[in-house]
């Protein structure tokens, strides 16, 4: 069924990994330029309070000290920040972000001045050389709480930043229908990104006054927020991406960049600022926990009939992209089943917590939490095979979602939850008397492409060299994930080149045609697809030459190995450097800018979602095998498998990479990770105290990569980076209850919690 | 972090020199793991740094008069890999394999580790069963400290501001068995919520020696002295291990902090102990 | 502000003399850094990650938790020492061709980490590799194409 493809499927080695392996990438910190000074963020210790008094004169005073930065200095301080398409009923839709603070503290740790120094010691000194008194006021910690009109407000007179609703059937109708109804609630933890490289990045003024940030960006779009900030016009701001050590989502909203820009603005001088682990723990955003009530009905024969759910998020003390993160939850929190009577209220709340934004899979993950325990849990009661009970009951082509969205491509549920069974191989026994072995799996949805009301586009450029090898320009920015790998492969299996002979330049919003941010699962879909369409415009300009001299047609021609000949006459060739000269000499040249254009859809105007909202959905599964200590209610983590239909592979290892990258990384949600705090105050920092998944915790992984060729994304791919984390965590704690016994419905699955539920207090049944 | 002065001492007397004159305002740095930290984190402000990586004197594992010796700068990877060790308490190596991880145990020294003196240091458990002694040094001379009574607080102990740790010793262990296990929050690097070590010896078919040691569940690791004796001179058996775990949660006072509950760590810690002695009494698992 | 105190300091960094004055509390990370050996990577600073391995005295060790002063006439070597562009080593190959790396941050620590490893022990089981690079923190890529690598580098592949 399958084309054989010259290039796109194959192993290849990335175009970056030598550079990588010999240490010779310059990463954001990395950079340094001549009479560069060093930056340092002054930040409040209290969750909530107003600034009282700020003194930062003994600070400027200091010697080597170039200037300390306060809300006054900042041309734009307060930006808004409009979420498209939220409901006026509810909450606040302007919600003032500051980039320091001018009176009011909402969280520990919030930007409160700047400083830039001859040395990173001086700067440390500016800080504690400034002085500060707040006035603490009466903070919420809770998003339940502060859902209450009783709750002190962080914004406006709304702690509600957004709510959307699912509303399909009549519920009441549904639960009556039902032959089992499973009712829980659910907690998912604070995750934090915990990339290895810190937000990192150095800016200057160039010598045409263009201010330059080159850092980190998983959106290079950004030099917008940077003009409105500086007051200057747009073209007057570049930002250039660096490879990026890790992002997640972590390097998608605002980082260093605003900060960076007006130090060094207002030195004329370079700058260089990297956050400290410390900082990145209390200084960035977090994923959004949830807590989720699910009431699920299910017929004897395992038909769902109702889903009533109401789910609700921390949004912390900012709203950053809350809105939207509940759209997707809202959107996938049926999973990826066909439920005929759907009431789902979602809410995200704002708290004195720290900020929550954006993290792979974007609210959508979360929900699997919910959906698949439910599933499991009915499977049980019902007396059914959890597999058979879900096979009743997936999504498939043509089937309409309960936010009233058809199902375009194919869903191969089925097959990627048996084929990870089956990974897992013979039933490990346990290692003693005290120890229980447990096998689950789980499915889940999640959505590639950007919101289709955001009507994205995605930009490229591709040049032929008159020896015919490719030059490709592309704004999207790199995190690892072999984002600009796709789009050399792309180019050279349309231009019939060796991957080698394609030349990718860049993340430079200035020189390269923007393509648009790494999230929302979308760099392969929009960028792969814009690179493909560039590429077969240049094809188009060398067929059209070359059949004018092969006197043939340019549809019957092959471009392979720098040759371009007739398909049923290969004899019938030219080599692609002559055909080149020709089109020069004819003034056609072989280069092309497009842009490609995922579905465009109306704004979302109601609360109630009932159009759709993305391109397409990936489909997967994960299947885990583990053994529980009852002594101590540890963890240990025996098997892995992860299956997931992505559609095409356009490279073989990094699809992997994201399959196995984001297992473990959903691993790490279910079992280990928690950002704390305590009334707003951060417990858990630094990589001591909040922990990761380390070698020793990760089992070896077996990986099963499906192509359905269903997809949009180029050769039928469909995106595989938020959709490789959502089953794992689910998979996990299915696994567990199936050690145990008992559901831990509260993540992360810690020793302790476990210890408790095997006593009987607390979990669920 | 500021007026930080170094030092490199040639020999133990310039070391113990120095550390008179300044106290503990001359750091020991040997692995440098936790004096390092607490400077940057700016718990540490000024003083001398001293290195004693390269002393000689620190140096050495060595059975002397039926001690097992080991140097104060002898770090624990190679106190793992010492036939010596091996060969006289390759408990004590087993133990230490569960230390952080393969580069912390590349810089971390045992006496480093006592002289941070936290509650979950992981050397201090396994040291204390096998009836470690600190040997201290001041220009007064030298003083042996039995590691159960060095100890006064969290992060406190009873060295003299002018006193360095030389070497750590141990009777030869007889013919027992022991175990160690920490519990952590993941299998890597982490900090042990609580943990177990625990030495037995049996003769007859009784137990003649047993010894408990228990980490992060009180203010200073300790030896659970009173559980201890319901032991000795009993045939092991698991209604025996019940009792033991039972009596043991007396002996400590946990705390709740951000890894786990009191409660956790009390229950938890006789549950450990009970695996720790079915291990070493080779009952059952 | 008082003057700051400087010593001496040289070390061999990659067989490459180099010295300098700095302060006392110079960690061998910020010396290396500021010497242009960028390949040494500031992760956390506290010891957590790994990111900043360097191997000195034939150990992997921290560089961020050790002093530079206490290196002053060692050998240390970092990523840089493994391979060059014409000559990779085994285990930089083995991790290009089996994708051992994703955004590359972890990488420089984690190779000699496998070097270190291999160099004493050349024929690990997955668990011992796992246990040798379990002080080296990645976010990417989960360790499976890590320990792949590195056991088919002990298997006599990539030589």
């Amino acid at each position: 069924m399958s084309r054989e493809y010259s290039v796109i499927g194959k192993r290849l080695p990335g175009v970056d990994e030598k550079d990588k392996v010999l240490g010779s990438t310059v990463f954001a910190d990395d950079f340094s330029l001549p009479g560069m000074l060093h930056a340092k963020v002054f930040r409040a210790t209290k969750a909530s309070a107003r600034l009282k008094r700020l003194d930062v004169s003994k600070a400027r005073a200091l010697p080597g000290v170039a200037c300390v930065l306060t809300a006054e200095d900042v041309p734009n301080n307060e930006s808004v920040k409009n979420v498209v398409g939220q409901t006026t009923e509810v909450g606040l839709l302007e919600a003032k972000h500051q980039v320091l603070v001018r009176e009011r503290v909402r969280y520990w740790g919030e930007p409160v001045a700047l400083v830039a120094a001859e040395t990173p010691k001086i700067a440390m000194e500016a800080l504690k050389a400034i002085e500060v008194d707040y006035e603490e006021l009466p903070g919420v910690f809770d998003p339940l709480e502060a859902m209450k009109p009783s709750a002190p407000k962080i914004h406006g007179d709304n702690n509600v930043i957004a709510s959307w609703k699912l509303r399909k059937g009549d519920v009441a109708k549904g639960f009556a229908e039902a032959d089992v109804i499973v009712e829980n609630t659910y907690r998912t933890p604070r995750q934090e990104h915990a990339h290895i490289e810190p937000e990192s990045g150095v800016a200057w003024v160039d010598d045409s006054g263009v201010v330059t940030v080159r850092y980190a960006a998983q959106v290079i779009e950004h030099y917008r927020d940077i003009a409105t900030v500086l007051g200057i016009p747009e073209s007057r701001v570049r930002i250039i991406g660096t490879l990026i050590g890790g992002g997640f989502g972590g390097k998608e909203d605002v980082t260093v960049e605003v900060f960076l820009a007006l130090l060094a603005w207002k030195t004329g001088r370079p700058v260089k600022l990297t956050f400290t682990r410390e900082e990145m723990g209390y200084g960035r955003h977090k994923r959004h926990p949830y807590v989720l009530k699910f009431k699920t009905g299910a017929k004897k024969d395992g038909t769902l009939t109702a889903l009533e759910a109401e789910v609700v998020s921390d949004a912390g003390a900012y709203v950053y992209l809350s809105p939207w993160v509940l759209i997707y939850s809202t959107v996938h929190s049926t999973g990826p089943y066909l439920i005929p009577n759907v009431k789902v209220d979602a809410y995200s709340v704002l708290t004195n917590n720290i900020m929550t934004s954006a993290f792979r899979g974007f609210g959508g993950m979360q929900m699997a939490v919910a959906y698949e325990a439910q599933m499991d849990e009915l499977a049980l009661r019902l007396g059914m095979d959890p597999l058979e009970l879900r096979k009743k009951n997936f999504l498939k082509t043509g089937d309409v979602t309960a936010s009233y969205q058809e199902i375009t491509s194919q869903v191969r549920l089925e097959e990627c939850a048996r084929k990870a069974l089956e990974a897992l191989g013979p039933n490990s026994q346990p290692s003693s008397a005290h120890a229980k072995v447990g096998r689950g799996f789980a499915c889940c949805w999640q959505s590639y492409g950007r919101m289709t009301y955001l009507h994205d586009t995605s930009n490229c450029w591709v040049n032929l060299e008159m020896d015919g090898s490719a030059v490709v320009r592309s704004g999207i920015p790199d995190l690892g994930g072999g984002q600009r790998e796709s789009i050399r492969a792309i180019v050279a299996e349309v231009l019939g080149l060796k991957v080698q002979e394609v030349q990718v330049i860049s993340t430079d919003s200035q020189v390269t045609p923007l393509a648009g941010t790494v999230t929302a699962t979308r760099a392969l879909y929009m960028s792969g697809n814009a690179a493909k369409l560039a590429a077969e415009s240049v094809r188009r300009i060398i067929a059209e030459q070359a059949a004018e001299m092969l006197g043939a047609r340019p549809e019957d021609l092959e471009l392979r190995d720098k040759t371009v000949f007739c398909r049923e006459e290969p004899g019938k060739k030219l080599a692609l450097t002559e055909v080149i000269k020709q089109c020069l000499f004819r003034g056609r040249i072989p280069q092309a800018l497009e842009t490609f254009r995922a579905p465009f859809t109306e704004p979302i105007t109601s609360d109630v979602i009932k159009d759709p909202v993305f391109p397409d959905f990936t489909f997967g599964a994960q299947a885990a095998e583990v053994e529980v200590d009852t002594e101590t209610g540890q963890v240990k983590v025996l098997k892995w498998a992860t299956a997931y239909d992505v559609g095409k592979a356009i490279n073989l290892n990094r699809v992997e990479g994201q399959m196995e990258g984001g297992a473990a990384q959903g691993l790490g949600f279910g079992l280990m990770e928690d950002y704390l705090e305590s009334d707003g105050l951060p417990l858990t920092w630094n990589l001591h105290d909040y922990l990761i998944p380390t070698s020793k915790d990760m089992p070896d992984i077996r990986c099963i990569v499906i192509e359905s060729e269903s997809g949009k994304g180029p050769y039928g791919a469909k995106g595989i980076g938020e959709p490789a984390i959502g089953a794992a965590a689910p998979a996990l704690a299915s696994a567990v209850r199936d050690a145990i016994g008992v559901r831990i419905t509260h993540l992360p699955i810690t020793p302790e919690r476990v210890f408790f539920a095997l006593q009987g207090k607390g979990g669920a049944a | 972090m500021s007026g930080f002065r170094f030092y490199r001492p040639d020999t133990l007397a310039q070391l113990l020199e120095r550390k008179q004159k300044e106290g503990r305002r001359a750091r020991i740095l040997d692995g440098g793991s936790n004096v390092l930290v607490y400077v940057k984190e700016g718990t540490i402000e000024g003083g001398t740094l001293v290195d004693v990586r390269r002393l000689k004197a620190l140096k050495g594992i060595a059975v002397k008069s039926g001690h097992v010796e080991i140097g104060a700068g002898e770090v624990i990877a190679d106190i793992i890999a010492s036939p010596v060790i091996r060969r006289e308490a390759s408990f004590l190596a087993e133990a230490l394999q569960q230390f952080a991880n393969p580069l912390v145990r590349n810089m971390a020294t045992l006496a480093g580790n006592i002289a941070d003196s936290s509650p979950i240091g992981d050397s201090i458990p396994p040291l204390l069963v096998l009836e470690a002694e600190v040997v201290a040094a001041g220009r007064q001379g030298r003083r042996v400290i039995p590691l159960d009574r060095f100890f006064t607080g969290p992060g406190a102990n009873v060295l003299k501001p002018s006193e360095v740790i030389l070497k750590i010793r141990f009777p030869v262990p007889g013919k027992g068995r022991g175990c160690f296990l920490k519990l952590g929050l993941r299998r890597g690097t982490s900090c042990s919520v609580a943990s177990v070590a625990v030495w037995t010896q049996t003769k007859g078919g009784a137990i003649e020696e047993a010894r408990i040691a228990l980490g992060g569940v009180a203010p200073t690791p300790l030896r659970a002295r009173l559980t201890e004796e319901l032991l000795k001179g009993r045939k092991p058996d698991p209604e025996l291990l019940e009792r033991v775990a039972g009596r043991v949660q007396h002996e400590i006072s946990p705390i709740s902090d951000v890894r786990a509950s009191a409660e956790y760590r009390r229950q938890v810690t006789a549950k450990l102990l009970a695996k720790a002695l079915r291990h070493t009494l080779r009952l059952e698992e | 502000m008082a003057k700051t105190e400087l010593y001496d300091i040289t070390i061999k960094v990659n067989d490459r003399t180099v010295s300098a004055r700095i302060p006392a509390e110079t960690t061998l990370l910020d010396f290396l850094r500021d010497q242009g050996f960028i390949e040494v990577k500031r992760g956390c600073d506290k010891g957590d990650c790994g990111a900043c391995t360097v191997i000195m005295d034939g150990k992997a060790i921290l560089s961020c938790i050790t002093l530079a002063l206490q290196a002053d006439g060692a050998s240390v070597y970092t990523v840089k020492s493994l391979g060059t562009p014409q000559r990779l080593h085994p285990l930089q190959k083995a991790f290009v061709e089996l994708e051992a790396l994703q955004c590359g941050f972890c990488t420089p620590g984690m190779l000699l980490s496998a070097k270190a490893l291999l160099d004493s022990n050349p024929h690990p089981t997955r668990s011992e590799i796992r246990e040798a690079i379990s002080g080296n923190l990645c976010r990417c890529t989960g360790y499976q194409k890590i320990v792949d690598a590195i056991e088919a580098v002990s298997k006599g592949a990539y030589r």
